[in-house]
Formats: C-alpha cells, sequence, structure tokens
C-alpha cells in the first residue's frame, strides 16, 4: 500500500552488506512483500504491498526485517533500553478527546540527512495509513534539550492557550492555529467536536505540541545540531500508541541512539514506554501441516521462524513463538504460517494438483442470457456493452421522460457518471449519437444490467437483466420492433398482449406495452423525433425494452 | 465485340445510341431524356469498361447579379447623381438617389475626381467630361455575361471594382463534362445493340419458360458493392464467454450477486475493519441515494460483528474495536468479485466445491486508456479438506495453462486483507511475457469460520481485461466497452 522512498546505500550501511538491486530484487525484496515501483540511481521506490506491517515503512525497517537474509542475524533484535527519570503526567481532561499517550527519549543521536528524510517519511507513512490520518496513531519528534521535565498531557479551551506553530512566527490561540496554520485546517476535524484540545506542556510552561494537529515552532524542530529527542505518540487506543513508538525509537536505535524510558503517570497506574517486551503466540503443529500442505521438522521450523525474527519458546504439543513488540498484524496463528512459507520461499513448494469431483454450470439466468444474446444477431443487429454508470440527462432529459427515483452515486468522480441506469434503451441512444457519421442502417442490442429502486429488498434495489434493441434507419417502424418481439416471445412460447403504452419517448399511437401473465415485460415502438433531436440523429428509430428477468421467472 | 455487348446494363445500353466523339454531358442528357444520375452512372460504368473517357472542364463565367441586372436597365446611381449635378450645385437632402444607393453614387464619383463635397456637392471639370464619356463599368455591364479569361485589361478594372459592391456581378464556375470515345467505343457505337437479354431473373421468366431461348446479361463481377454489415456479437462478450466456458469445463458453478451491495458483503463480512483506508471515499463509491440497506439475521451479523471485535470463536484476536452495523447497512455499487463470494459463503457451500464468477465492479478512477470506472473481474472459490498451500499454487498453475495459455509461473508473497496466506501468480505468456495474471490465498479462519464453513476456502481473481486487450487487439482498454460501431463492425478475435 504505501511506497516508501530508500536508498540502497542507506540500505546497505543498516544492514552491514553491500545491497544492490540484483541482490535485492529477486528474492530478499519478496520477504517483505514488496515490489519496485520506481529507480533513480542509487534511490528506489518500493510498494509495500503489506497495509498492516507499518514496521517496514522505513529505510530501517526494511533493513532489520531483510537483514537475516544477508547476515547470521536471528530472532528478534535485541535493544539496549534505560530508565531514565522523567514523567509524562496524563492529566484526565484528555480522556474523552485523545485518552493515551507513549513517549521515549533517544540520547547521543547524530542526526544525518538520511535519518531526517527517513523520520518525516516514518512520521507520514505510519500515521497516514496504520494511524488512519492521524486519528489512531499521531508522531511528536522534539529536541530534548529544549524541554524542561516533567512533561504534561493535557486538554485546555481553544482560546485559553497561545504557542508559535511550526513554521510560523507569531503566538497564536489554539483556535487560531486550526483556522490559519495549514496543518490546522487539514486536521481541525479531529478536534473541533471538543471544548478542549490536547496539548503536551513542559514544566516552564513551554508548549512542545497540540498533537494529532502541529508541534510548536520552539520545542519541535530537529536539525542536524539536535542531540537528544523526545518522542511522543497519542492516541485512541493505547496498544496503537505503543506500536507506533516503538517503531519509530528502534529506526533511531537502529542509527546509533539511546533508548531511555519515559514514566507515563495516567494517575490509577503507571507505565513505562517504549515497552518491548515480545509479543507471543501459539501455533499448533497440525495446523501447519494442514495450511502449508507440507511436512517440516521442528528444527526446519526454528530455522525458518528466526529468519522471520521469531524466537520459539516452547514445541510440546504445539509451537509457542515469540515476536518484536512492534508487529501488530498477527492476529491469528495463520499470519505466522504465511511467514514460514515466505521464509521457505514460495517457488520452492511443489504445486500438487488437487482433483476434486464438482460439476460446473452457467448461472440459470445467465445461461438464459445468453440464449437471448445469440437470436438477436440473427436480424442483423451489433452486440454493445455499455456501461451500466450513466447520467439523469441522458436517462431521463434527453428522452424526454419526467425524472424518476434511480441509483445516485454519491462521490461520482465526473458529472457523466453520476447514476446506474435503470434501462437500457438510453445507453443505446447515448451510442447511437457517437455514431451519427457511420453508415446506416445502425441496428444494435445490449442484454446487461439495470438496477431499479426497491424499498423491500435487502440492498434496498433490484439488479434485473434487460434486453434493449434499435434500429436506425428511413424504415425503421413500429412493426420491425414489434416483428423482433412477437419473434422472440413466440419462439419462447409467451402467450402475451400487446397495449397501448403511454411514454414520452415515443410517438403518441406508436409505442405498446406487451404484457404476459398479468405482468408488464417490457414496451416497444417509435422513437420520438424530440428524442432524436435531443440525440442529434437523423435518421428514425425503433426501439424495444424487454425484462429479461421477469420473462425468466416467467418461463420457469 | 458480342462479349461487350452482352455486360451493359440496360442503363449503358440506353445511352450507348446518343453517344458521340466530343458530345457534352448536357446534350447528352437532353437526348437522352435520362436522368442526371442515371446518365452519370452509365458513363462511370463506361468509363470503367474502356469504352469512353470523360473529361471535366471549368469555366469561370462572370454574370450580372440582382443589382447588375436593374442597372443593365436603369443606369449605375454614379450617373445618375452626375446627370443631377450637371445644372447645380446641390446639398444632399436635394439629391433625388435613394439613400441606400447615394453613399456609394458619391464615393464612386469622389474616387473619379468628378465631385467636389462641401455644404453642397458641387460637379468638377472632370465631371463635366465624364458627363458625355461611358464609365469602364457601364461598359462591362453591357457584355456579360462573359468568361472570366476573355475580359480586356479595362473590363478586369471594372470588375474587379463592381465585385466589391453589393450583387452587381455574380462569379459561378460552370464544369462541364464533355465525352471521348475510345477505339472500342467507336466500334461499339455502330454495333447492333437491340439484343434481347435477360436483366433480372423474375417468377414470371420461370414460370413462362422464357427464359430458354434468351441470354442472361452478363454483370460486371468485379464492380464494388455498397457494404452490408450482419448482426454480431461483442468482442469483448465473445472472450469472456469463451473464459465462463473453460471454468465450467472446469467444473466451477456460476455465482451471481446484487450490483448494490451493503457494506456488510463488500467488507464487513470479508474482515475489513470498518476504519480501514480501503474503506474510504477515494477508493470506493458511495450512494447518495438509496443509502442504507437491510442486514441479514442476526446470527450472522453477530458472528461477524465478533470477528472484528474479538476474533469470536476464530482463534483470532480480531481488530480490537467497536463493531457498528450502521457502517455495515451503507450501500455501494459493488467494489469487488469477492463481495460475490461472500455472499455464497454466506448462503453456505458444498464440499467439495468450486465457484465463479465474471462480474462488474466499480472504482472511483478517472476513465482513460489504462483505467475504467465499471469493469469486470473475475473470481473463484473453492473448497475441500484438501485445500492447502500447495494445492493452491496446483490449482493457480493449472489456471494460468488452461485460461491464460501460460508455459511457465511464478509465485510471489502478496497480500490482501482476506486471505493469510496470499500469493500474486505471475505467468510466461508465449506473446506478451512475464504478466502478473492475478492474486490468491486462502480465506482468513475469520471468515470462514464466522460463516460456519469448517474446510478452507480458496480464493482466486485473475485481472482477465489485459488478456482481452491482447487477444482483441487494442492498447486502449476503453475499447472493451466500445462506443466505436465502425471497430464493432470490423473487429476479429486474434
Amino acid at each position: 500500500m504505501p511506497t516508501i522512498d530508500i536508498s540502497l546505500k542507506d540500505l546497505s550501511k543498516l544492514v552491514g552488506k553491500e545491497i544492490t538491486l540484483e541482490n535485492f530484487e529477486p528474492e530478499a525484496l519478496l520477504w517483505i512483500k514488496g515490489e519496485i515501483d520506481g529507480i533513480d540511481g542509487d534511490n528506489l521506490k518500493i510498494d509495500c504491498k503489506e497495509s498492516n506491517r507499518p514496521d517496514l515503512w522505513s529505510t530501517e525497517g526494511i533493513a532489520r526485517a531483510v537483514s537475516p537474509f544477508y547476515t547470521k542475524e536471528r530472532g528478534i533484535r535485541k535493544y539496549k533500553v534505560e530508565d531514565s527519570d522523567v514523567y509524562l503526567h496524563v492529566d484526565r481532561s484528555v480522556d474523552k478527546i485523545r485518552p493515551y499517550i507513549s513517549a521515549a527519549i533517544i540520547e547521543d543521536i547524530t542526526i544525518t540527512d538520511d535519518l531526517i528524510k527517513q523520520l518525516i517519511q516514518i512520521q507520514e507513512k505510519v500515521t497516514t495509513t496504520f494511524g488512519r490520518k492521524r486519528k489512531a496513531a499521531a508522531i511528536g519528534i522534539y529536541d530534548f534539550d529544549k524541554m524542561t521535565p516533567p512533561i504534561t498531557y493535557k486538554a485546555f479551551k481553544p482560546t485559553e492557550l497561545k504557542f508559535i506553530p511550526l513554521g510560523f512566527t507569531k503566538e497564536m490561540t489554539l483556535k487560531d492555529i486550526l483556522i490559519h496554520h495549514p496543518k490546522g485546517q487539514e486536521f481541525a476535524h479531529l478536534l473541533t467536536d471538543f471544548d478542549k484540545y490536547p496539548i503536551v506542556i513542559d514544566n516552564k510552561d513551554i508548549v512542545a505540541s497540540m498533537p494529532p494537529v502541529i508541534n510548536s515552532e520552539s520545542t519541535g524542530k530537529v536539525t542536524e545540531k539536535t542531540k537528544n529527542l523526545f518522542i511522543e505518540v497519542t492516541g485512541i487506543n493505547l496498544d496503537d500508541t505503543q506500536v507506533a513508538l516503538n517503531i519509530v525509537v528502534c529506526a533511531l536505535a537502529d542509527r546509533g541512539g539511546k533508548i531511555k524510558t519515559v514514566l507515563v503517570d495516567y494517575g490509577e497506574k503507571h507505565l513505562r514506554t517504549p515497552d518491548f517486551t515480545p509479543k507471543r503466540i501459539k501455533v499448533k503443529f497440525t495446523e501447519i501441516e494442514k495450511i502449508t500442505g507440507m511436512k517440516f521438522s521442528l528444527k526446519e521450523l526454528k530455522d525458518l521462524l528466526e529468519k522471520q525474527q521469531y524466537e520459539v519458546k516452547k514445541a510440546k504439543d504445539c509451537l509457542e513463538v515469540e515476536y518484536p513488540s512492534y508487529r501488530q498484524d498477527i492476529m491469528h496463528p495463520v499470519d505466522v504460517i504465511e511467514d514460514i512459507l515466505i521464509s521457505y520461499g514460495y517457488n520452492k513448494v511443489t504445486p500438487i494438483l488437487a482433483n476434486l469431483a464438482t460439476t460446473g454450470e452457467l448461472s440459470p439466468i445467465e445461461e438464459f442470457c445468453e440464449e437471448i444474446r445469440e437470436l438477436i444477431p440473427g436480424f442483423g443487429a451489433q452486440e454493445l456493452l455499455n456501461f451500466t454508470l450513466t447520467n439523469k440527462e441522458i436517462l431521463f432529459k434527453k428522452m424526454n421522460l419526467k425524472e424518476e427515483n434511480c441509483v445516485e452515486i454519491a462521490n461520482p468522480v465526473s458529472n457523466k457518471w453520476t447514476n446506474l441506469r435503470n434501462a437500457i434503451i438510453p445507453s443505446l441512444m447515448d451510442f447511437l449519437e457517437h455514431n451519427t457519421s457511420q453508415e446506416y442502417p445502425q441496428q444494435v442490442y445490449e442484454v446487461g444490467d439495470i438496477v431499479i429502486i426497491n424499498d423491500r429488498a435487502e440492498t434496498k434495489t433490484d439488479t434485473r437483466k434487460h434486453l434493449a434493441w434499435a434500429l436506425a434507419d428511413k424504415e425503421a417502424n413500429f412493426t420491425k420492433a414489434k416483428q423482433i418481439i412477437t419473434y422472440i416471445l413466440t419462439g419462447l412460447n409467451i402467450d402475451f398482449q400487446i397495449e397501448e403504452e403511454s411514454n414520452d419517448s415515443f410517438i403518441t399511437g406508436r409505442c405498446a406495452r406487451i404484457i404476459a401473465n398479468k405482468k408488464v415485460l417490457g414496451y416497444f415502438g417509435e422513437i420520438h423525433p424530440k428524442v432524436l433531436q435531443n440525440f442529434s440523429i437523423e435518421f428514425p428509430i425503433c426501439a424495444l425494452e424487454l425484462d429479461i428477468t421477469e420473462l425468466f421467472i416467467l418461463k420457469k | 465485340m458480342q462479349e461487350i455487348v452482352s455486360t451493359l446494363h440496360p442503363l449503358e445500353r440506353k445511352l450507348l445510341p446518343f453517344l458521340k466523339n466530343n458530345i457534352g454531358f448536357q446534350e447528352l442528357q437532353e437526348l437522352s431524356k435520362m436522368q442526371e444520375v442515371e446518365v452519370m452512372r452509365a458513363l462511370q460504368w463506361m468509363e470503367n469498361k474502356n469504352i469512353l473517357k470523360i473529361k471535366t472542364d471549368s469555366k469561370i463565367i462572370i454574370n450580372l447579379g440582382e443589382f447588375g441586372k436593374k442597372y443593365q436597365k436603369e443606369k449605375l446611381p454614379e450617373r445618375r447623381l452626375l446627370e443631377q449635378l450637371k445644372e447645380n450645385k446641390l446639398i444632399l437632402s436635394e439629391i433625388n438617389i435613394p439613400k441606400e444607393e447615394l453613399n456609394i453614387a458619391i464615393g464612386e464619383l469622389k474616387k473619379k475626381a468628378a465631385i467636389n463635397l462641401g455644404k453642397e456637392v458641387e460637379i468638377t471639370e472632370q465631371g463635366k467630361k465624364l458627363l458625355t464619356k461611358e464609365f469602364l463599368e457601364e461598359k462591362l455591364i453591357k457584355t456579360l455575361p462573359k468568361e472570366l479569361k476573355d475580359l480586356t485589361d479595362e473590363e478586369k478594372l471594372a470588375y474587379e471594382n463592381l465585385k466589391k459592391r453589393k450583387d452587381i456581378i455574380l462569379t459561378e464556375e460552370i464544369k462541364t463534362r464533355t465525352i471521348t470515345l475510345t477505339e472500342l467505343g467507336k466500334k461499339l457505337t455502330k454495333e447492333k445493340l437491340d439484343l434481347d437479354l435477360i436483366e433480372t431473373l423474375t417468377p414470371k421468366i420461370i414460370q413462362d419458360k422464357s427464359w430458354e431461348n434468351k441470354q442472361f446479361r452478363k454483370y460486371d463481377i468485379k464492380t464494388t458493392v455498397p457494404r452490408t454489415y450482419c448482426g454480431k456479437r461483442q468482442p469483448y462478450m465473445q472472450f469472456l464467454n469463451k473464459i465462463k466456458f473453460k471454468l465450467v469445463q472446469l467444473g466451477f458453478k456460476e455465482m451471481s450477486g446484487p450490483l448494490i451491495e451493503t457494506e456488510f458483503f463488500n467488507f464487513d463480512v470479508l474482515f475489513q475493519p470498518q476504519d480501514h483506508p480501503a474503506r474510504t471515499w477515494t477508493d470506493t463509491y458511495h450512494l447518495k441515494n438509496p443509502t442504507l440497506g437491510k442486514l441479514p439475521d442476526d446470527l450472522v451479523v453477530n458472528r461477524v460483528k465478533h470477528a472484528h471485535e474479538n476474533g469470536g470463536r476464530t482463534g483470532s484476536t480480531g481488530w480490537g474495536y467497536k463493531w457498528n452495523p450502521e457502517i455495515a447497512k451503507q450501500l455501494m455499487p459493488r467494489a469487488h468479485t469477492t463481495a460475490v463470494s461472500a455472499r455464497r459463503m454466506v448462503k453456505g457451500i458444498e464440499v467439495p466445491s468450486k465457484y465463479f464468477c465474471i462480474a462488474k465492479c466499480y472504482r472511483p478512477d478517472v476513465l482513460d486508456a489504462t483505467h475504467l470506472i465499471e469493469f469486470n473481474q473475475m473470481e473463484g472459490i473453492v473448497t475441500d479438506p484438501s485445500i492447502s498451500f500447495a494445492t493452491l499454487l496446483g490449482m493457480l498453475k493449472h489456471f494460468a495453462i488452461e485460461i491464460a495459455g501460460a508455459e511457465e509461473v511464478k509465485f510471489f508473497p502478496d497480500y490482501y486483507p482476506f486471505t493469510e496466506p496470499s500469493v500474486q501468480i505471475s505467468a510466461k505468456h508465449p506473446q506478451l511475457g512475464w504478466i502478473e495474471l492475478g492474486g490468491a490465498g486462502i480465506f482468513r479462519p475469520e471468515i470462514t469460520q464466522t460463516l460456519g464453513i469448517d474446510t478452507p476456502v480458496m480464493a482466486w481473481g485473475f485481472g482477465i481485461d489485459r488478456l482481452a486487450m491482447f487477444k482483441l487487439g487494442i492498447k486502449d482498454i476503453r475499447y472493451l466497452f466500445s462506443q466505436d460501431l465502425k471497430w464493432l463492425r470490423e473487429a476479429r478475435m486474434n
């Protein structure tokens, strides 16, 4: 899903082995479900297809995941963590707004160009997709030397507090920041429902940020001179904030930063973050065998899992494995089994052709449609396949009809595609309008889907099959249409009656509806010159529309 | 010679007696009393048979327009003005010339320096001389009509001058056609043409056997005939049909579902969390009308709710959020065929079984040569206790060979929200080279076990559009739903 920018040089440095396109693309890249989307010299754009692995959305994350492919590294990467005496007080005022915060300190980091680029990338990718556009997780990174602990996370009234937002020069109220700052405008909707906004503030009352919107100019700027960092992740679910924090912290540690914890004080409970305790899951041996379709020895399994950064803890009735704290995609043993298969290599699996005793068949209505479709070319008609998406102009206005209740798209990409058709004749008319320069006679038909509103239906609509046919010719008339209707219906042995129909798309007195078993099956006739004029067509047209679904029910 | 005579069409026969060298088209039409189009057609056919040559000349004729004709009788306005000024100076209102002609008359006389224009209009010496002299324009008007190339230099000057004035001069191009007979033609005009040939064979001729002693006129069998188009199937539909029949042969039952779906079947049954980015407005269409559908029975809905919230009884952790039935009720045009599979599985599936569908899906893309807003996806599900990753690969390889004509296949790890493990299949096609054929996987237990299906269900989807484009020889994907009648009439399968 996300596209990640990495440089091969940077990746090589992080892995400690020379990595080139040749030794990266064919295999190691598959471990992270990546696909190269663009190459510019040493820089690659990698499409990371896995949308539940935010830990892979940075060069550091990719380097960590592919490291066992190039080196002897196995199992979960261990990080040295020291406790700091920094407190982060969480005031109850944030409870209903954005209740959770997890934080960490990184010391002695050398900020390079590559690092700054990656920090921006991690923040953006992790908070956009995993963080649901900052709603579930927003990351703040600060120059810790400019902050005075203890830190407080607390909500303030929109006009009660002022600070200079990042990139600005003047102090503004919280309310004004949401109105005037570009990031304020972008993310204001996440806060404006509340009467107070969350703030990260230090002991000297210097504002660090207003999560999830914007950092302050005074502490929220990281430059090449920055030595020590304070990192916090806010959100509405504790797990998400911890996963996002661990992803950022591990990336910085991979670049030589020293990790120190922060004590987050929620009042009745205290939490030390970041917490790298590995997560644990049990996988049955039988399940591995059933899903992979292969037998593995315990040693093989251990080896395959360790290459994917798991650690096998117990192996009695089932396999009990641990995996890194930053992974949140493992919900079920099948997720571990897929990693075993990726570690083994998909193309090393021998495909087995299972012979299943099943009989194939077309759906009866589709088969019936196909019979009708085969019948019409005999009259000289060309089959068409038109879009079911269209617009009210074509469906009603140009057809000289009053607007009817029909399916309407809420977010159309163009005003040409705003509705689903409720009849096929308008599609044929639109087609004929596009072909007025072609030779006449023009005879066309389509058997396809239409959708009508039905309040009693589960989806408030019925998808039905219709046939529409049209002939544009100087000799097109009612008789021609009636001949075809008669041929189709008598051929199907349907007893039907013809009644006069008043339909403003047709010439009065030259339009009929078809009735069978007291149900209306369709209508046909000569198209009104007003409609022809609306479609810029200068030849007479006779047309018919037949409800194939109704006909099918009748036939049964 | 007789050979040629017997191929002559009745129109040619009718015209032949009037033909002579250098005869004009007009004259020929008058003599033969045939219609212009008949004469033309007969001449063209005879030209094809090398009987004659049609020579086309064009002449430019200068003639009098509406005003020109009037002035031929009445004198030009400038002449009338000059004559009125002969004795007296006049102020404008005293001049007896219609307003629309007066300005031109004054302009023309000023150009010829025949008048002075002050408060009054006064004749000059030059003007007085001109009283007795004919203007060049007057001379020209008298001699018309005339051919442009015959004009003298003086006349040309007058012509250019008059051309600028309204409706005096009419310039027409006249095309004249003259016929020259070839040697063959000359001989043919001397030939006897009263051969009694049968033109059209009619029921009467058959009944009265009058054909027995007569010859049939020979047709020019090489002549081009007007094109005719017979009715036929849409090429992409034909392609889809072929694939459908292939799948039926492979033991698949066709499944179907509605075009408008609830999010429940499009996403929730398939274990897509309700806040997943793929469910947002940029990735899928939503409806303004109607907006909300109904959910199936509580048992299914509750099990899906639990699968999302805590994994239910599937051994999964679930997504850990509060599932909202109102979101699941929202209606949308189906975004993928997996919604059809979801519906099938909720209805219940046999073991073993294979189902497929080739069905329409909608996505808010911009319509261009590589993107459709409405397209077909092909999808299948297979269930059996023996389904595993190895049998999944076996079946995919088999399809790649059967359906896409692949020579070799490769598998890649991939991610789909509904399957684990997931795999992407690439196939080496004899003409296209390596192409990404589609994706597959085993449905997550959060989906199947929630719906009470205990056997593994594999799902696969192939992108058939690219294959269709190759088979139909098209580069622009919009041609699958072509609005181009010419292309449809002429399209052939590769």
